[in-house]
């Protein structure tokens, strides 16, 4: 169960690598190149899944030992026993975890519906790695039971095997399905060029040049001219 | 390269936290989404697309299969991803200055957090814990959290103009159109490329596209 | 919260703008090192004429001190604090702004195109160690300082070298200093003006330890929750002090007594092109709804003639209104008038656009856009990004249709962190804009803008009057960079113990 915030979904996935090598490298440091050597913006493989808004990638290798100092706000009671046991003082000490795995982690933020997500990641994602063509599976290929994927159904069933939940999806944009922002981001460019090169022209003048720009920029046309997913220049 | 997507800044925080405090967290963030004066200082900010906090109990991390060893944890874990607009110094100061408080609420339960002021531990304490990202990818590299907010509004408007308006005779369209420019006049900036927001992302950067222009498919 | 500032530690231009009390005219001088024993006797022998922050009395009473005819400050870049052989230890504690140097940070700053390094004047060309200001109340005052300053170079014995290079009114690129003076109107009278006719230097920071405070703080402090001003912390603009995060600024390099009561120091050349802002200013007010002064008022946020603050006169009407009560104002009402102001009656810009020059470099409580409570205190976000402004003009405008003649202003911003105070204003608030929902509209007067993709700024209105904002587009490059670099103040203590050869941190 992914959480949204009205029509906008938080995915966060977290996928554990197979421990183990392939002759002196890792699952993990393969995977882990594989998502680096990702062309980047429009070239990027999440820029064909549909309603990504924005998406990333990253191996969670090991959890952090907190050796830093802090003030913690919880009262413990070790901070009474420390006075009397150095056992207590040190037993007060963070304690060292470590993962038993390394984790593939992925983070999306997109527009609707789950499944279809899932479903536009199998089916579209797709990219370019050194001259050889790539789909999803290339950057889940090492992860545990990742063998069992064979179809569309069963990717969309290991990722939510793989799900965790947020506590807390804080939007601070919108919920609109990404081709309207693409075009509402592509009317706004369009307008502000539009609004200046007419300004102080006569009435007349505005009118037929704004016909124009509308027959040009089709507003209300989500596949009309618009700017493309990634789109990194103006 | 790999934090920044054009205007955006990927960040991700992993941090520990008692077992038992799992269920204090997901309280506060429960009322802090039902209250929305709670999150008035970030939506305010404006810097944010999106962000979440996640909260993995100590047995919650993905056991897919016999062969994997099971996880045996000490602590859970909080994760925190953000996309936000500026560089880390100026969105970690904003958080310390405008809403220290709220920042506390999300992190107060965490071991060894050292409170939001003064800045340098909490500086310390988010660097700390904070995994770069190996790829990260915005839809709209060039437009800030500002500019989807604002180009929302702008579609809608000229959406309502267009069927009200284009038809009419051209002096009744004129104080139209007026009107709508001062209704979209905080709409109006332009979008391009971000400033450089580190010199060593960059230089990553640079090379990337230089790389890029000599590639062959 | 009061304190007392060691003001005989400090250097005297941390604390006064010089050029707020009768010190006319300037002479900055570079220096190179080339003999670390030798250069730190001169530092020594400087330092007996350094200028403090001491109290001037107003009179010849034997009480304090009597204002000086000529002052003398110094100052050092990182390359000019090694080859002085400070230690290792104290060198790498310093940070990495200061570190680089500006002209390596141009890219941060935009400094590109017209204002890349490669075309700043000469002396910049080299690597430059120390920084001398003369200011002195007559131009005669400066040169027997420079004369004097002239023999302990000599006496160096080759230790240290003034360098020269400077661009000059005749088209010389080798002068060996550069001046700075204030502007005279016709009549030979001194003014506060710069080259585009701006009256300058209104509104300098506000911060503890200053003497005065309630006399100066409105306007120019932070502001409080209640809408009264308080003094910023000492912290923001001197080393050693409290800042506005509760903690020592940590660009302070060990030791202590190395760091306190100094600060850092950004110096930038920064021509006019005063022939493109008269012709820019004229065509544009051809097509602006309100006179040309309302238009170059609006790029700025203050009015030409007096400085006025737009938000305040917004219109040509206004303006009169708020003339007419500056007249009759007296001198501590004056001064209210130029500096008690917010944004909270504006926020959407109708009378001194979002896009003002000094609503960009100081935004005082707008950037919580009229939400109330939604941030901690209304400057929340502007509280750490002041900075300190010194500085004059230099130059004259021999034909204002030019943009050729040698004629700008010698601008210097002090702070404790230049990364997160000057070079933040200068490339989020000035060369960039989201922070005022602007995109990437750049500010008017010192905007890096870009001849091959020029941009724009709306001049915003009164919501609601049925009337369009005002469009100012193509905007050319007004200002270019011509040289500079970021320096290091020290406090009197610590040149003394720089020219001893003492810093130690062990």
């Amino acid at each position: 169960m992914a959480t949204k915030s009205g029509n906008a979904t938080a995915l966060t996935v977290l996928s554990p690598i197979k421990n183990g090598t392939m002759g002196e490298i890792s699952y993990a440091d393969i995977t882990r190149e594989r998502c680096l050597r990702l062309p980047i913006h429009e070239n990027s493989p999440l820029a064909k899944v549909p309603n990504t808004y924005l998406a990333r990638l990253f191996i969670l290798d090991d959890v952090f030992y907190e050796s830093l100092p802090g003030s913690d706000s919880v009262f413990n009671f070790s901070d009474i026993f420390s006075f009397f046991s150095d056992q207590a003082r040190r037993d007060a000490l963070p304690k060292i975890d470590h993962l038993k795995s390394k984790y593939l982690v992925f983070s999306s933020n997109f527009h609707g519906d789950l499944n279809e997500y899932l479903a536009g990641m199998w089916e579209n994602w797709t990219y370019n790695d050194q001259g050889i063509q790539h789909d999803v599976r290339y950057i889940w290929e090492h992860c545990v039971a990742f063998d069992e994927v064979t179809d569309c159904n069963s990717f969309i069933s290991y990722i939510k095997r793989c799900q965790l939940d947020a506590s807390l999806f804080f939007n601070g944009s919108t919920d609109d399905s990404l081709q309207e922002q693409l075009k509402a981001l592509y009317l706004k460019q369009e307008f502000t060029k539009f609004v200046t090169t007419h300004q102080g022209k006569s009435a007349i003048e505005i009118q037929q040049a704004f016909k124009r720009f509308i027959e040009r920029v089709q507003p209300e046309n989500l596949s009309g001219p618009s700017w493309i997913p990634g789109q990194s220049n103006p | 390269m790999s934090n920044i997507a054009g205007k955006a800044y990927a960040m991700n925080v992993v941090t520990p936290i008692r077992w038992y405090m799992v269920w204090i967290n997901r309280l506060i963030f429960k009322i802090a989404l039902s209250r929305p004066s709670t999150l008035k200082g970030l939506i305010t900010l404006s810097l944010i697309h999106y962000a979440r906090w996640v909260i993995i109990p100590k047995d919650g991390f993905p056991h897919l299969h016999p062969s994997q060893p099971k996880e045996n944890l000490h602590y859970s874990y909080m994760l925190f991803f953000s996309n936000f607009n500026g560089s880390w110094d100026q969105y970690v100061d904003s958080f310390t200055f405008a809403i220290p408080s709220g920042l506390d609420l999300f992190w107060k339960w965490n071991i060894r957090y050292p409170k939001s002021v003064p800045l340098t531990p909490f500086h310390d304490y988010i660097k700390y814990n904070q995994i770069d990202t190996a790829h990260y990818y915005s839809a709209y590299p060039m437009a800030a959290s500002n500019d989807v907010k604002s180009a929302k509004i702008v579609k809608k408007a000229l959406i309502d103009f267009k069927s009200a308006s284009i038809e009419k005779n051209p002096d009744e369209f004129l104080i139209d159109y007026n009107n709508l420019l001062n209704e979209l006049q905080l709409e109006f900036g332009e979008m391009r490329p971000t400033p450089i927001v580190s010199l060593s992302a960059d230089a990553v950067k640079q090379r990337y596209l230089q790389s890029q222009s000599h590639h062959y498919i | 919260m009061t304190k007392n500032l060691d003001l005989t530690d400090i250097q005297g231009n941390i604390v006064k703008a010089y050029g707020a009390y009768n010190f006319h005219k300037a002479r900055y001088l570079f220096m190179r090192i080339d003999n670390g024993d030798k250069g730190r006797k001169f530092v020594g022998t400087i330092t007996t004429k350094v200028t403090t922050a001491v109290h001037w009395t107003k009179d010849d009473a034997s009480t304090g001190v009597a204002k000086p005819l000529v002052t003398t400050n110094i100052a050092f870049t990182y390359s000019g604090l090694k080859a002085l052989e400070l230690p290792r230890a104290s060198l790498k504690g310093f940070p990495e702004d200061f570190v680089m140097g500006m002209r390596e940070r141009k890219d941060i700053l935009g400094d590109d195109g017209p204002s890349d390094p490669k075309h700043w004047d000469k002396i910049w060309q080299e690597t430059v160690h120390i920084w001398i200001s003369i200011n002195g109340q007559t131009i005669d005052a400066v040169n027997e300082r420079y004369e004097w300053i002239l023999k302990q170079i000599e006496a160096s014995d080759g230790g240290v070298k003034l360098l020269t290079g400077h661009r000059g009114e005749n088209g010389e690129d080798d002068l060996p200093y550069q001046d700075a003076s204030v502007l005279y109107d016709a009549s030979g009278n001194p003014t506060a003006k710069e080259h585009f006719g701006y009256t300058d230097g209104i509104g300098d920071p506000v911060f503890e330890g200053q003497t005065n405070i309630p006399d100066r703080v409105l306007g120019r402090g932070k502001l409080t929750r209640e809408g009264g001003w308080e003094p910023l912390a000492t912290g923001e603009f001197i080393l050693g002090h409290v800042d506005e995060a509760m903690e020592y600024p940590r660009t302070a390099p060990a030791p202590d007594l190395l760091s306190n009561n100094g600060t850092y120091m950004v110096y930038r050349k920064l021509h006019e092109n005063v022939g493109s802002f008269n012709r820019f200013l004229d065509e544009q007010s051809k097509i602006f709804p309100g006179s040309k002064e309302m238009l170059a008022a609006k790029f700025s946020g203050r009015w030409r003639d007096n400085g006025a603050p737009i938000v305040n006169a917004p219109d040509d009407e206004s303006k009169k209104v708020w003339d007419e009560k500056f007249a009759e104002a007296d001198f501590a009402a004056k001064k209210r008038m130029l500096t008690d102001f917010t944004y909270n009656q504006d926020i959407g810009g109708a009378k001194c656009p979002l896009s003002a020059h000094i609503r960009r470099i100081n935004p005082r409580g707008s950037l919580e856009y009229g939400v109330k409570d939604a941030f901690d205190t209304p400057g929340a976000l502007v509280n750490r990004r002041r900075i300190l402004r010194r500085g004059l003009p230099y130059g004259k405008v021999t034909d204002p249709i030019r943009d050729d003649g040698n004629h700008g202003i010698i601008f210097m911003a002090l702070n404790v962190d230049i990364n997160r105070q000057f070079e933040f204003v200068q490339q989020q608030w000035i060369n960039y804009a989201n922070d005022f929902k602007e995109g990437n509209d750049k500010e008017v007067l010192l905007g890096n803008h870009d001849a091959k993709n020029p941009g724009k700024v709306v001049l915003q209105v009164e919501k609601g009057s049925g009337k369009p904002p005002h469009f100012v587009c193509n905007i050319p490059r007004l200002v270019e960079t011509r040289g500079g670099d970021y320096f290091f103040i020290p406090s009197i203590t610590a040149l003394k113990m720089i020219a001893g050869g003492i810093i130690d941190p062990t």
